[in-house]
């Protein structure tokens, strides 16, 4: 055997040092692309919706709006639509809301998970001290923390939004109930999503999965909101129980209706923690 | 510098994936202060062991222990006072190396102690962002996560893949010096010289069974010794054959080539009745012994096994 200089120097025991939350940290890092492209949509709308309002407040948008087809699109019925918060809840607050931000969200959650297995994160982080349950929670609350800081610019697009526009008449306490709404959406985005990282090991693959449900909801919705025949298909997705519309446009909600989704997000979300764990983690 | 405390024990682990049985009731045991090499061809279920060992999947059956600690019971305990090394190091692109170490020194929840010694002796880039690095500078990254924080046990897979021929030395020796220090080493290889210089014991596994355990020196003893011999009269190979512990008996006009295993006396006597012109004897490579290993001879379970 080829033994060479060979020193035994003492090296003092290593110190602990503090966890943090650096999973968390990490994803969010990852996710500034995705985060980056909502704010701007959100921004970009605010603005033209504040730009424009002057010139749209003359037109009578109520027969159009009130029409089953574009009720069905937009997720509700609006009788008065000339007032600048109807307009930002339909450019804002609208199931394109839950569609494009869902969708945005969706994939950011889906795509938490598998990204570190394809960056190759994933087995050396689970060879350290830190639980699946651990790695995945912290993952989730990464996506949670997109969907707050999607929130949070919103309504502050909304309120640069009001600045070009005299007598703007937005409630706040309505704006914000909407958004909380919208964001119960969100989080349920956030449970779908983890539920396909935890069983799918390409990041497009299980991004796309849970952009593909929401998408599939919305569709739902739509086609329900159509016929009476088929309202019970709006029933049975997330978008009905979703009134950030109505909440900030006609200062109406049913109070338990957010609760729907977020229940969704919670148990599809517990769902993928149970596959997480239970399953073998796959080979690079 | 082992001493016989076993530190690593796998008993009787089977894993399948659907119909596929990757590993089948492998045991055997390490022991503290051990560098171990786990030696096989692709597919033979070596990383498959090791990432039951880490936890990352669950076996089908059986159990390992390190440290005491059941692997998946109590990996959390265990993941404290483990360093792993897998065998493609992949790491984010977008970060850097300082960063990539800090955020995984933060995982471990222990200040990198030998952060600074392994930068120097490996001559890490830490600066650039990853996405620009070789697979060996990947690999010193990966050896730097590995050991950085102290830990008492290491699990390398493929450790000097991707290292050139004076980074495999420097890792050589840098291993030795961890065994020193009281470390077990368990690592998959296969370049066979590294284990040769580095490894006490050897187990070898083909198609996920095992196939012996040895220590390297009765592997090298089993290698032999090849003989070249030059004769001045005829003699024939058969007689040479005959001799105890010759086998593989060549000739050309008058040389032979020829592998002796045990000791040379009988060859030599033998020889003494004939004129000798010219004899060259030296170690048989213990390449060709783990090749015997590898080769499939369709005998099925273990000719050797000789597991502690």
């Amino acid at each position: 055997m080829a033994i060479t200089s060979i020193s035994t120097k003492s090296i003092p025991a290593p110190r602990k040092r503090a966890h943090g939350l650096a999973i968390t940290l990490q994803a969010l890092r990852s996710a500034q692309i995705p985060i980056g492209s909502g704010a701007f949509y959100a921004f970009f709308v605010a603005l033209v919706c504040g730009l424009i309002y002057p010139s749209l407040a003359n037109f009578n948008l109520g027969a159009y709006l009130t029409s089953n087809v574009v009720a069905g699109l937009v997720g509700a019925k609006l009788p008065n639509a000339s007032s600048f918060s109807a307009l930002i809840a339909l450019e804002l607050y609208s199931s394109f809301y839950g569609l494009i931000f869902g969708g945005l969200v969706a994939y950011i959650a889906g795509a938490a998970l598998p990204t570190t297995f394809e960056n190759g994160t994933l087995d050396l982080a689970l060879s350290r001290p830190v639980s699946r349950t651990r790695y995945y929670l912290e993952l989730w609350l990464s996506a949670v923390i997109s969907a707050l800081i999607l929130s949070v610019l919103t309504v502050f697009a909304v309120w640069i939004s009001t600045l070009f526009v005299t007598n703007a008449g937005v409630s706040w306490q309505w704006l914000l109930t909407a958004q909380a709404t919208g964001f119960a959406f969100l989080f349920m985005a956030t449970g779908l999503g983890m539920l396909f990282g935890s069983f799918l090991n390409s990041s497009r693959a299980a991004g796309g999965a849970a952009i593909g449900i929401i998408g599939l909801f919305y569709l739902m919705n739509t086609l329900g909101g159509l016929s009476d025949k088929l309202s019970w298909m709006q029933k049975i997705q997330p978008f009905y129980y979703t009134q950030a519309v109505q909440a900030l446009a006609l200062h109406s909600i049913t109070w338990w209706y957010p609760w729907i989704p977020v229940i969704i997000g919670l148990v599809t979300g517990i769902i993928g923690l149970v596959v997480f764990n239970r399953r073998d983690l796959p080979t690079i | 510098m082992s001493t016989l405390e076993p530190v690593i024990v796998i008993d009787n682990l089977h894993k399948s994936y659907g119909t596929v049985e990757a590993v089948k009731g492998i045991s055997m045991s390490v022991e503290r202060g051990e560098i171990f090499g786990f030696l096989g061809p692709n597919g033979a279920g070596k990383t498959t062991t090791i990432r039951c060992m880490l936890d990352v999947i669950r076996p089908t059956s059986g159990t390992i222990h390190v440290l005491g600690l059941d692997a998946q019971r109590d990996a959390h305990e265990l993941h404290q006072r483990i360093g792993y090394l897998p065998g493609d190091v992949r790491l984010p692109g977008q970060m850097t190396g300082k960063q990539v170490i800090g955020y995984f020194s933060r995982l471990q929840g222990r200040e990198p102690v030998l952060l600074k010694d392994l930068v120097a002796r490996f001559d890490v880039e830490m600066k650039r962002p990853l996405k620009g690095y070789s697979k060996g500078m990947r690999q010193k990254i990966g050896i730097v996560l590995a050991f950085m924080c102290d830990p008492e046990v290491l699990i390398l897979d493929e450790p000097t893949s991707g290292l050139d021929p004076l980074l495999q030395k420097t890792f050589n020796e840098f291993l030795l010096e961890e065994q020193a220090r009281g470390k077990t080493i368990f690592m998959s290889s296969h370049i066979m010289s590294d284990v040769e210089k580095v490894c006490q014991r050897v187990a070898v596994i083909r198609r996920g069974e095992l196939i012996t355990v040895e220590a390297v020196e009765a592997l090298r003893e089993k290698a032999g010794q090849h003989v070249t011999v030059e004769f001045g009269d005829a003699v024939k190979a058969e007689e040479l054959a005959q001799i105890a512990g010759v086998s593989n008996v060549s000739q050309h006009n008058h040389s032979f080539n020829l592998t002796v295993s045990g000791t040379m006396d009988p060859l030599i006597k033998a020889f003494s009745r004939h004129e000798v012109i010219r004899l060259q004897a030296e170690e048989a490579p213990l390449e060709e012994v783990f090749l015997k290993f590898y080769e499939d001879t369709g005998a099925g379970t273990s000719p050797a096994v000789n597991a502690r």
